[in-house]
């Protein structure tokens, strides 16, 4: 502290003169931005690349996408194509059999001893180990490991990398082209119930009032259909098949799109911007899809996003309990489902399907998670 | 009064106080380096505009700075205790029993399903061993203290059933409870319409010299720091720039952010065009060289931007950190206070003598 | 135009305004007066000033006038032209290239998701204004006059403090060029470093342009600075109208005497020694026996009150 009563420390009067001119302009202007100019979704982009979690999610998605639209293409099977002699054969991979795994082995329980010398059942080199040994009402008996493809009589060049299922269909090409049923059904149904549901919400939002009540109620009551009794409906209209799963989810898919736009609509149709417009003169259309539709945007795709693993799942449910799509079309469902019959003796019948459903919901729930957060608002500008 | 007010004892004194907070893009310098004393029984109001770091530090002395906040260096002594090195355990017999709060939002401040009374009589029995019926007569004497009319029908209800300026008062009555020495008010009628503010200002003004409190009042209104303030601490960017009693401040400012803050506002009787402040506040992520207001500054120097101009003593009460007041700023420039200024505490002295004598 | 003493020099008149909310239906519905019975004019090329607190109404007269609103009943006219009827394309476009708005909040009134140059220039694009570089040309230089530069008209709002955001609005408001100027509360959410400059830049525009602006704010004082009359609301009714010195300094109306005694001014000798007034309608009125309505003092000074109130306040205008 300088006290101005006393002399000032010499470090003070030993300032010169010059320091001490004004130097201010009569005009002080705003300054510059030092930063580059930045849009909402650029930055939400910017964002969203730096969330690990959601890149990988992203990364999983695409490649599966991908490996749906390829793989059932390059196998060498159709998905089609069966082969009663190859059925039910397990999991045959080139170069990770020679580690033990996916060796295309199976062990078979209860056997005679004596038939293993049998080369009709037992062909040369299918015999690879005998597990256990033991007598049944004085019969000897082996459980026995046999190489499963040999067993089969299928030619040793072959591969079926998720194995065959009881028609002796290739697993992986069907579980490829099954995930590309699912994922047209879901995308399908999303993108359609996004359309009607921004729409409709939008409408009711916007307006308010009276009619919002009457969309209001009808929502509300096309929401009471049960829609296992829709879906039933369809099929017995349409047949089984991918147009009438995909109707049958659009009928109330979209209520729940709408009522969130309506919700969104309800908050942004009031706030200053919106009326700040009107008293520009801006009309409805252009203040529905320019000042209040892309501000609901974060949410609407991080639903729909949301979304499409539903769909996925609502689907096999549908295949589950019979209603999916016609055989010999596959799809996640209907893998499932088949699989299932023979969970306890071919559990890898099941297991690839349920891997493959699983991976496919994580990777779009946590992708929407990271979606989410990009494109919130209060969050912009962060890095 | 000033001279008196020196000689009470201090009770609670905060030396050379930095906060940091880890930000996206860097280190936030809220507070740098900001020391100041508060007086038994004296109201000391801090002004400043948002982000000039009167609210960090208010937070530091009460300890409930946020998560990503840093105390870099500095000391708040209090009663024998360092406030920056109290645990949080520690901070609960001193939060709410001796040092007092009252928010700004007093909707917020209170919780919405919670009746009134249980709200206060909650603080009670954190304090004090009482009984049920100690505490419900004790609350509502308390609601009754801060005007409260029909408390014993009101400690039932709930916060949506009182107006506004009601609201303020329960969150007074509850920073009452603990029977403080120490009430900090942070913004407590920003929310409130002028007729109400005019009310509450009346209570604290009151219960401070019924209790003999020590307030620490922040606000952004200079017409509600002449109304309560004893003593005023002017900040900017992370800094006190000004210190003095809320005469010196009003009549003899000398720090041009000071001049700044009073010549932007107009009062009841201004005519003439105002004074801007031009610019913005500057990034506390990177504060400027120098004196942290010279960009804004009419009156900058050409040292403003390269030196950090010491505390200059105007009076026993009365410190300004500028340039200004280097005898050379004056010997150099013909520095006079901007002319709106002049004539506003002209008009005001005058009308201070005709009102009071 | 009825009111005799002097009505035709009014570019925007309001009389008997009345807009109440409804919400809820059957038996729950309820009804909110929140403007009743309001009637002002306001001159061309005046600042005319309406004060009161939170939930008076204000904010929904201005809203009503700009037709935000329909008002549930009562005239308006702008220039002659009845604006209170039914909104039509017509009426739209006159309103819209006449009148304009400020807003308050300087975060929520500009669009996050538009750029400054779509947000300023919208006014302009449905008004006919095609081509960009004219558009471009026009905001660049509404910027300047804002105190802005070229380079921000690329930018998002996100990226301007409060200050320049609140100027961005007033830009947007005034590139239509409109004769009237409804600016609502466009300081009160700033720091009190920025609101002069706002408060200055409004001056210098009104000035320049020839604007009339009717100002909405809680703040006495600053309403008292800018505007030349002043209207002063409580719950809906319009209590007293005068022009600001003589509001100041004769105050009628005993809301208007409670208002003034309440705002705090940064003078301590006279802060220390306040005497605050307070105002309790059922008090301070007695209506049972008379209807109030709105009556002219004295010349340019209207107050509402009672005949008996009437006689009261001319004994004390006698008396100054």
């Amino acid at each position: 502290m300088i006290d101005l009563k006393k002399p000032l420390p010499q470090e003070l009067i030993d300032l010169p003169e010059s320091d001490f001119q004004m130097v201010q302009s009569e005009e002080i202007h705003d300054e510059k931005f030092q930063t580059k100019p930045i849009g909402f979704f650029k930055d939400a982009m910017i964002r969203l690349s730096k969330s690990a979690v959601a890149v990988t999610s992203f990364t999983i998605i695409v490649l599966i996408i991908l490996s749906s639209l390829i793989v059932p293409n390059i196998t060498g099977y159709g998905y089609r194509q069966q082969n009663i002699a190859a059925k039910d054969l397990p999991p045959r991979i080139p170069l990770l059999e020679d580690i033990g795994i996916a060796d295309g082995t199976r062990v078979l329980k209860n056997r005679k001893k004596e038939a293993l010398s049998d080369t009709s059942r037992y062909p040369e080199g299918s015999v690879l180990e005998i597990v256990r040994e033991f007598e049944a009402k004085g019969v000897a008996m082996v459980d026995v490991k046999v190489d499963a493809y040999v067993y089969a009589g299928v030619p040793t060049d072959e591969y079926h990398w998720f194995g065959t299922d009881y028609l002796g269909r290739d697993l992986c090409t069907r579980l490829f082209k099954g995930a590309r049923v699912s994922l047209i059904i879901a995308f399908v149904s999303v993108v359609t119930n996004v359309i009607i549901g921004v729409i409709y919400g939008a409408i009711s939002g916007y307006y308010g009032g009276k009619v919002d009540i009457v969309m209001t109620h009808f929502a509300e009551v096309l929401d009471g259909l049960p829609y296992v009794v829709v879906t039933i409906l369809f099929m017995l209209l349409l047949g089984a098949g991918i147009t009438s799963l995909i109707l049958a989810m659009c009928v109330t898919g979209w209520i729940g799109t709408s009522r969130l736009i309506r919700a969104q609509f309800f908050r942004f149709k009031e706030r200053e911007y919106v009326l700040a417009a009107r008293t520009l003169g801006v009309g409805d259309i252009a203040l529905i899809f320019r000042h209040i539709l892309p501000n609901c945007v974060g949410p609407l795709i991080t639903r729909a996003m949301i979304a499409i693993p539903g769909a996925i799942f609502s689907e096999s449910f549908l295949a589950y309990i019979g209603l999916g799509i016609a055989p010999p079309e596959p799809s996640i469902g209907i893998l499932l489902s088949d699989g299932q019959n023979v969970l306890l003796q071919y559990p890898y019948q099941t297991f690839f399907p349920a891997v493959l459903i699983s991976v496919l919901m994580i990777a779009f729930n946590m992708f929407a998670n990271g979606l989410r957060d990009a494109l919130d608002p209060t969050k912009r500008g962060e890095e | 009064m000033a001279a008196e007010m020196m000689n009470n004892d201090v009770i609670l004194s905060v030396k050379d106080l930095r906060i940091n907070f880890r930000a996206y893009g860097g280190l936030v310098q809220a507070v740098r380096g900001v020391s100041f004393d508060l007086h038994r029984g004296e109201t000391l109001a801090i002004v400043g505009e948002s982000g000039s770091g009167k609210s960090v530090s208010i937070k530091a002395i009460l300890g409930i700075l946020a998560n990503n906040a840093i105390i870099e260096s500095g000391e708040i002594l209090y009663d024998g205790m360092d406030l920056t090195k109290v645990t949080e355990d520690d901070f609960h017999q001193i939060r709410g029993k001796r040092i007092g709060l009252i928010f700004q939002d007093p909707l917020s401040a209170l919780n919405p399903i919670m009746k009134i009374g249980k709200q206060i009589t909650e603080v009670l029995h954190l304090h004090t061993k009482m009984t049920k019926e100690q505490a419900r007569a004790r609350a509502i004497e308390l609601m009754e203290a801060v005007g409260i009319p029909d408390a014993p029908r009101r400690f039932e209800q709930y916060p949506f059933q009182f107006s506004g300026g009601m609201r303020q008062r329960i969150v007074i009555a509850i920073a009452l409870a603990g029977d403080p020495e120490i009430l900090i008010c942070d913004e407590p009628t920003t929310a409130l319409d002028v007729t109400v503010q005019a009310k509450i200002l009346e209570l604290i003004n009151q219960i401070k010299k019924d209790r003999n409190l020590s307030v620490i009042f922040i606000t952004h209104d200079l017409g509600v720091v002449a109304n309560m303030a004893d003593r005023v601490n002017v900040m900017y960017a992370g800094k006190i720039v000004e210190t003095g009693t809320a005469e010196e401040i009003f009549f003899e400012p000398a720090h041009p952010y000071t001049w700044a803050l009073l010549s932007s506002m107009p009062d009841l009787q201004t005519k003439e065009r105002l004074m801007a402040i031009p610019g913005t506040p500057p990034n506390m992520i990177y504060p400027p060289k120098g004196d942290a207001f010279a960009a804004r500054n009419r009156y900058a120097m050409k040292i403003d931007f390269e030196k950090e101009p010491p505390f200059f003593k105007l009076s026993d009460t009365h410190m300004a950190a500028t340039w200004l007041l280097h005898p050379k700023a004056s010997a150099v420039n013909k520095i006079e206070m901007p002319e709106i200024l002049r004539a506003r505490i002209e008009r005001m002295k005058k009308m201070g003598e005709a009102n009071n004598g | 135009m009825a009111d005799s003493n002097y009505d035709s020099n009014y570019i925007l008149e309001v009389k008997h305004l009345c807009q109440s909310f409804t919400s809820g239906r059957g038996k729950k519905k309820i009804t909110v007066h929140a403007v009743d019975d309001v009637s002002f004019g306001v001159r061309p090329a005046e600042t005319f000033g309406l004060v009161g607190e939170s939930g008076c109404g204000k904010t929904t007269t201005g809203r009503t006038i700009i037709r935000l609103y329909n008002p549930t009943s009562g005239e308006m006219y702008f220039n002659g032209r009845d604006i209170a009827g039914k909104m039509d394309k017509d009426l739209r476009k006159y309103l819209t290239d006449n009148i304009a708005m400020i807003f308050q909040d300087p975060i929520e009134s500009l669009n996050p998701r538009m750029t400054i140059e779509e947000i300023v220039g919208e006014g302009l694009k449905i008004r006919g204004v095609t081509d960009p570089k004219e558009v471009r040309s026009r905001v660049v230089s509404m910027l300047r006059k804002v105190g802005l530069t070229e380079e921000h008209a690329t930018r998002y709002p996100h990226e301007f403090s409060g200050g320049q955001r609140q100027r961005i609005g007033i830009a947007r408001a005034i590139i239509t060029e409109p004769k009237l100027v409804i600016a609502d509360e466009p300081v009160s959410a700033l720091d009190v470093s920025i609101q002069a400059q706002v408060i200055n830049l409004l001056n210098d525009l009104k000035e320049e342009m020839g604007l009339t602006i009717l100002f909405i704010a809680h703040n006495l004082s600053v309403v008292k600075y800018f505007s030349d009359r002043i209207g002063v609301m409580y719950f809906g009714k319009l209590v007293e109208v005068a022009n600001g010195d003589d509001l100041y300094k004769h105050p009628l109306h005993p809301y208007t005497k409670a208002l003034l005694s309440a705002i705090p001014e940064p003078n301590p000798l006279t802060e220390r020694t306040r005497q605050r007034v307070d105002y309790d309608p059922k008090r301070d009125h007695d209506y049972s026996q008379e209807k109030p309505s709105m009556v002219e003092v004295e010349p340019g000074h209207f107050v509402y009150c009672s005949p008996s109130e009437l006689e009261k306040y001319k004994a004390e205008i006698a008396a100054r």
